[in-house]
């Protein structure tokens, strides 16, 4: 029976009744507050210990005025923002809810080869492959796994192979066959009717730390980012943008940014936005389903020979493998609550590939929102082009407004570039694009990572160094001055000093961001102790007092068991269980469904 | 014997079954790193982690460091491994003691993931020549026999040896165990054994008897005489656990496919097996399910068992004792086979022993663990609750299968500690002489 979250528990710190927050979404320190106490009365304080451990103060940006805002938060929009940043081009983001929180983080990590599209997309598998050569040499700490297999099973059309290779011999995706039996050595559970397998340069990625890093990129070179800030208006002035009205819903106040550009790159959302400047634009959403299972039974990421389907692609990153996806047109772009029926129809649809799928333990499903570009007479779904489109609006009568559509993860890069190119040149900038060459983060040094494995174990250390990146050092520095060692979430191996680190980090609002950034309750226990022991964590530490323990228990609870219902059978019952009587038992916190929908 | 028949993945061998088998059965098909729930219990029952505040625990070591090596793709760039780093000291903070595998109630092998961890992580070349020493006792006993046993336990235990050794990282003052003259095993074909005995049974003495504590071995031989079974010999070699705790896996193999073949040659002649080790027995019948695909040989068999067999079916007459309180210390790989504590129940049933059960948990040395320099403290602090125990009880004699555990509590409390079966004996020596 669900537990009612608004019942009368005790406060977990005492006598005193929890403090009723106003109905603001998230109340959190502004983006420019200093990472210093909310305030040394809070009831809350238990230690006297200073915070400031880590130093991570922004300076405090101009409110009202920029030369290009950006709207959306996601891979597109903080690559867009680190494009013109390192140009040189003062611009400031606008994301409404989190970073990544839309289609950049619902994905099968997957950074493609091309292979996929090689036969039905041959502009997208170009620079598919060629941005994937780019990601890797920038964003190392973002990616894994060297390769991917393309296997041809029993129900597949033999026939098809043929034209894939030569579909990706045009596109200059390298491909090179390999013996059944040696795939079968390096990806055990593959089934044993496979007997085509070819070798291709597929690799992983981490969705939500790849818009990250790009943020942080941004940030060194100027770039600003506002979260929670919603637009809800577009100022014209006589067919020419003149600003944006925009909602911060931090404050609940709203204001005006004066610009000279705006860039859309709202994904599923982008018809919304540009309707606002009174354009109609053709974006259908189109829904994915996925399904992440607890550990990593493939090595490699596997595509099957066919033309691309549903169910089709398992992708091993960090600690899980996902198989994806399925393609329906969905209700809007919020439409990402997955069904049972989509879980076991992908584990049919997987079963060819590896027949033991339905022993795995699934961990959740989820869903993304394709933003796909869709004018009239063209292919929805699957025939959809996954090619990025951009549209300047002064074609419609507005100046000054261009709006990116499509994509997908792989070229977020050249998307950014292009529309850096076109910012440019409308605002007479003469700088060339610098993001393909420099690297997001510097890679980790050899006396950071002897130190550090003094404190952690080996995989421990890698992961917290491919998290923080250009953060790294400031967490062993925390790390070798005391406490802050022992892990606060043992699934994914993060500690208490990374999670602290992340809490006094800007774009860290709750503790579902401190999830996105370290990946806390992510793994095997879907936040059955971590986010418990964060919340102590964090207010013994004296770190984001303003954080009310119960709201942030439940809201992050609340956003794991969206993903679970769908798929909850299994070891993964028993794991819920105990979940579920930690919180429902010592905190009355329950899982009534509109307990914890994220914002 | 329980541990077959609970046995959740015949591959990735476990102690922690026993009772619960059926429960357990749930996850027969389920993966390894999927069945962990993370309650946490095996961090709770870790003798190592409740003594050393830096360590992380079974289930941190184990599940969930599982997840991080599973289906990880070598490094392929030279910057990667530039960065690779060489040791991982949280993996050796394990003794192997099996204690997380009795806890967990989804049938995780705990320890053996831990294992498998440490065998794939390179070591710097001291500690690996540490740790190939401990590992491979057997094969320096054997090496050095053509010394006699007084020359070389006076030279390992000069303090020039002892410096050595302290030096490759063996605790200067854990208590090295005294060589035997020649090996149990050569000296078995000598052993007197009375005419006329139908029966056989085969003995795998284990290191320790095999090398240290040849009394312990003549003990049982003398018990399985009087019940009317002739022991015959054998060429078992080392179970190879010790090569397992010490990251040696290719090593263990090896050893394990000698002795089941040996298991397999004595089974067709129909000849039991018996063990006095627990940790021999353990390692010897999770191998067997490995090493042969359906019905192997069958499953050795704990001494202390047999010998209550023989006494259950009136092949040996229970003998009494003069009024006599003992304290009997269960060892973890006992514990970890799930198949009771026949040993306690055995002195139990004799009139005139007042048998207290330490319940103390693990005495610390587990093995190798804690003979080694980093380690020896912490075995100390760990076996400090039994050391305790045994000092309270007011008893005189301490009594426990494990050879390495009997060491260790007579280092912590200078008591006499003997085998179950040597006990025994002595009870028939009285009642005969």
């Amino acid at each position: 029976m669900p537990l009612d979250v608004r019942g009368t528990a005790a406060h977990p710190h005492g006598s005193a009744p929890a403090p009723r927050l106003p109905d603001v979404e998230v109340t959190a320190l502004p983006d420019d507050a200093p990472p210093t106490r909310a305030g040394t009365a809070s009831p809350h304080s238990r230690t006297t210990r200073l915070p400031g451990r880590f130093d991570v103060s922004t300076p405090s940006p101009e409110r009202n005025a920029t030369t290009v805002a950006i709207i959306g938060g996601g891979a597109t929009g903080v690559g867009i923002l680190r494009d013109l940043s390192m140009r040189g081009i003062p611009a400031v983001l606008l994301e409404r809810q989190a970073l990544a929180a839309g289609t950049s983080s619902r994905f099968h990590g997957l950074l493609h080869c091309g292979g996929r599209y090689a036969v039905g997309d041959p502009e997208a598998a170009r620079e598919c492959i060629q941005e994937n050569r780019i990601l890797r040499h920038i964003a190392p700490n973002c990616i894994e796994s060297p390769e991917g297999f393309f296997v041809l099973t029993p129900e597949d059309d033999p026939a098809y192979e043929k034209t894939w290779l030569e579909g990706c011999a045009k596109a200059g995706i390298a491909t090179s066959p390999v013996d059944p039996d040696e795939a079968r050595r390096l990806e055990p559970g593959l089934s044993p009717d496979i007997k085509v397998v070819h070798r291709v340069p597929d690799a992983s990625v981490d969705g939500f730390r790849l818009v990250w890093h790009n943020w942080l990129s941004a940030r060194e070179h100027g770039g600003q980012l506002r979260l929670r800030h919603q637009v809800t208006g577009i100022l014209q002035d006589g067919g020419k943008v003149a600003g944006l009205r925009v909602l911060d819903r931090n404050k609940g106040e709203e204001y005006v940014l004066n610009c000279d550009m705006v860039v859309s790159a709202a994904g599923p959302w982008a018809g919304e936005v540009a309707a606002m400047a009174g354009i109609h634009v053709d974006i259908t959403p189109d829904r994915g389903t996925l399904v992440v299972f607890n550990h990593r039974f493939a090595s490699r990421i596997v595509n099957r020979l066919h033309r691309s389907g549903d169910g089709d692609i398992f992708v091993p990153v960090g600690t899980v493998t996902i198989l994806g996806t399925t393609s329906f047109t969905a209700d809007g772009p919020e439409d990402t609550l997955p069904t049972s029926e989509e879980v076991l129809r992908l584990l049919d649809l997987g079963a060819p590939v590896f027949p033991d799928l339905r022993s795995h333990r699934i961990l959740r499903a989820f869903a993304g929102v394709r933003p796909l570009y869709t004018p009239p007479n063209t292919a929805h779904g699957r025939g959809g082009s996954r090619n990025f489109v951009i549209v300047d609006h002064a074609d419609q009568g507005l100046a000054g407004m261009v709006s990116i559509f499509g994509g997908k993860l792989t070229t977020y890069r050249l998307m950014a570039e292009k529309i850096g190119d076109l910012v440019a040149k409308r605002l007479g900038v003469n700088a060339p694009c610098a993001t393909a060459r420099t690297p997001l983060s510097p890679p980790p040094s050899r006396s950071d990572m002897e130190k550090a494995s003094k404190i952690f174990p080996v995989s421990a250390l890698r992961q917290a160094a491919e998290r923080q990146g250009a953060a790294f050092p400031k967490l062993v520095k925390g790390l070798a001055e005391g406490r802050g060692a022992e892990f606060l979430c043992e699934c994914e191996m993060v500690s208490r000093a990374e999670v602290e680190l992340t809490a006094m980090e800007s774009p860290a609002f709750n503790l579902n961001d401190i999830r996105v950034r370290t990946r806390i309750g992510m793994g095997t226990c879907q936040g059955a102790f971590c986010p418990l022991r964060s919340m102590g964590a964090l207010h013994a530490a004296g770190i984001r007092e303003d954080l009310d323990p119960r709201r942030e228990l439940s809201r992050f609870l609340g956003e794991r068991w969206k993903g679970l219902r769908p798929a909850l059978w299994g070891v993964q019952v028993q794991e819920i269980e105990l979940s579920r009587e930690i919180y429902g038992a010592t905190f009355n916190l329950g899982n009534s469904r509109e307990d914890g929908e994220t914002s | 014997m329980s541990d077959a028949a609970s046995r959740p993945d015949a591959k990735t061998p476990t102690g922690g079954t026993g009772e619960g088998g059926a429960f357990l059965d749930m996850f027969r098909d389920v993966p390894v790193p999927d069945r962990c729930v993370a309650c946490t219990n095996c961090s709770l029952a870790c003798p190592v982690t409740r003594v050393a505040p830096d360590y992380m625990g079974p289930r941190m070591m184990g599940p969930v460091y599982e997840r991080f090596r599973r289906g990880e793709v070598p490094p392929t760039s030279r910057k990667a491994l530039k960065l690779a780093l060489h040791e991982d000291p949280f993996l050796h903070y394990c003794s192997n003691c099996k204690n997380c595998d009795i806890a967990c109630p989804c049938g995780v092998p705990i320890s053996s993931l831990i294992m498998e961890a440490r065998a794939s992580f390179p070591r710097s070349r001291l500690t690996a020549l540490r740790d190939w020493i401990l590992a491979h006792g057997e094969t320096i006993g054997l090496r050095t026999a053509l010394f006699p046993a007084a020359l070389r336990n006076f030279a390992m235990n000069l303090s020039p040896t002892r410096h050595v050794l302290a030096a490759l990282g063996v605790a200067f003052k854990a208590p090295l165990p005294a060589f035997a003259s020649a090996t149990f095993n050569g000296f078995l074909g000598s052993l007197p054994q009375p005419e006329g005995l139908v029966r056989k049974v085969a003995v795998f003495p284990g290191c320790y008897v095999n090398l240290y504590d040849h009394d312990c071995g003549k003990d049982l031989v003398y018990l399985l005489n009087r019940a009317g079974y002739r022991v015959v010999p054998s060429g078992f070699v080392c179970c190879g656990l010790p090569m397992i705790a010490n990251g040696f896996a290719g090593d263990a193999r090896a050893n394990a496919e000698t002795n089941m073949a040996e298991l397999a040659r004595l089974e067709n002649d129909g000849v039991p097996v018996l063990a006095p080790c627990p940790s021999c027995v353990m390692t010897l019948n999770e191998d067997r399910p490995a090493a042969c695909k359906d019905a192997g040989p069958p499953p050795v068999i704990d001494a202390c068992a047999f010998v209550a067999g023989c006494i259950a079916r009136g092949e040996l007459a229970l003998p009494s004792a003069n009024p006599m309180r003992v304290m009997y210390h269960a060892p973890c790989h006992l514990r970890a086979q799930g198949i009771g504590l026949p040993g306690l129940d055995l002195l139990s049933d004799v009139p005139g022993l007042d048998v207290l059960e330490a319940g103390a948990g693990c005495c610390g040395i587990s093995g190798s663990y804690g003979f080694k320099k980093e380690k020896y403290a912490l075995a100390m602090s760990i076996g400090e609750e039994l050391f305790g125990r045994v000092k309270e009880s007011g008893a005189g004699l301490v009594v426990t299968e494990c050879g390495t555990c009997r060491v260790q509590i007579a280092h912590g409390t200078g008591k006499a500690v003997r085998h179950p079966l040597s006990l025994l004996r002595s009870l028939f020596a009285d009642v005969v002489r």
